[in-house]
């Protein structure tokens, strides 16, 4: 079975963390959101409404402020326990936020967990 | 003079026996490739678990063939080889190989020609950028790939989350019929079994309005649902309910009474649902 990323918002971390209930094959998430602060190793991008998220950088990201992003990558525990974020294993930009209605983004997440069976195994 | 002769009688016999059952078969096939002319959003995922009802079967998703699909992901490799580009598509959901091949044609006029370039998409295509891919499902060896009519980039993102509703949209008319419907809870509570055994009546007229315009179903809807005698609703009536053109409605009633869904009563203005 290839790789499955599902698409994701900030709140469905918790489900897709390796510790959470079940056998999940994929710990590896897609999120959409805007580039937000950029620290050397870790950045945050905006998920619309949706709050952050704080994501753990590879040497050789290229994130730029304002863009938005694309990030696949797993979820993983930050350092100091504060909480959940993702470590990236890739990004794709998509230029100008303006450019994308987020709310479409939303229901796209939205679909893909209530009709699973097209987009991912749950198990 | 012996070789003659067995030559003879294997075309003779054998060839002829043999002719029938190969040309029923795959023409048979071939008929059916040509009446389904869709072109289907799916997601990876979908092309990977289509099934075949039996080798060199159209594949199915969802229970209904498929003849084209479309989808949409990012390109993870491109490999060029002289008689056709070979890229592999991740979307999320899987991963699956897409095989264009090269029309030197195309290819010439790209080399000549700039301004017809981009309908080729060949040099736009960027490794890890998103690609629109539509082509046929085909499989070499145990192997599924994509026969693909065309692979072009795409560059606004509202596309790929509208495919990606648009596949969710097509797989639950299938697997649960027309949204609205009244089919649409019943077919539910039977999971995924698709269009099969249909449990009632009502869901043989709601498959036949499937296929129609929207306003045709919004008219089938009024005449449903609004009060009325047993001689149904003439026509202009209808038009101003629906505040509508009266030629629209009739092009639509046509539309209805041809699929019988519909009949006319008092004359043929005035139309009402045939329940069977």
């Amino acid at each position: 079975m290839s790789l499955q990323t599902p698409r994701i918002l900030p709140a469905h971390l918790n489900a897709f963390h390796p510790s959470s209930s079940g056998p999940r094959s994929t710990h590896t998430v897609r999120i959409l959101g805007t580039v937000t602060a950029l620290r050397g190793d870790t950045a945050t991008i905006a998920c619309g409404t949706n709050g952050d998220v704080t994501l753990i950088l590879k040497p050789d990201s290229h994130l730029q402020m304002g863009k938005l992003v694309e990030v696949v990558g797993k979820v993983a525990d930050l350092e100091g326990g504060q909480g959940l974020g993702i470590r990236v294993l890739g990004t794709t930009d998509w230029g100008n936020p303006a450019d994308c209605d987020y709310k479409i983004y939303e229901q796209v997440v939205e679909a893909t967990h209530r009709f699973k069976s097209i987009f991912y195994d749950a198990e | 003079m012996d070789n003659y002769n067995n030559y003879n009688s294997f075309s003779g016999s054998g060839g002829g026996g043999f002719m029938p059952g190969e040309t029923n078969s795959p023409s048979g096939g071939k008929a059916g490739d040509r009446d389904n002319k869709t072109l289907r959003p799916v997601t990876v995922k979908q092309v990977a678990d289509a099934s075949q009802p039996y080798p060199e079967a159209n594949y199915q998703i969802d229970g209904a063939d498929v003849a084209n699909v479309l989808f949409v992901g990012q390109v993870r490799n491109i490999s060029s080889q002289s008689t056709n580009i070979t890229y592999k598509i991740d979307d999320g959901t899987g991963e699956v190989e897409v095989k264009k091949w090269v029309d030197s044609a195309t290819a010439d006029s790209m080399d000549t020609d700039e301004g017809k370039a981009p309908a080729d998409g060949k040099s736009e295509v960027e490794l890890n950028g998103y690609a629109r891919v539509f082509g046929a499902i085909k499989s070499f060896g145990n192997k599924r790939y994509i026969g693909a009519h065309s692979v072009r980039p795409l560059t606004n993102i509202n596309e790929l989350h509208c495919h990606i509703l648009e596949a969710t949209a097509v797989h639950l008319f299938f697997t649960r019929g027309p949204p609205g419907g009244p089919g649409a809870g019943a077919n539910a509570a039977t999971g995924d079994a698709v269009m099969g055994g249909a449990d009632e009546y009502g869901a043989g007229q709601n498959r036949a309005l499937m296929s129609m315009s929207p306003l045709a179903k919004k008219i089938y809807n009024l005449l449903k649902t609004d009060p009325q005698d047993e001689t149904g609703l003439h026509m202009q009536q209808i038009a101003s309910k629906l505040n509508l053109p009266a030629t629209d409605v009739a092009r639509a009633g046509e539309e209805l009474l041809g699929a019988g869904v519909i009949f006319s009563t008092m004359d043929e203005q005035t139309w009402a649902i045939l329940e069977y």
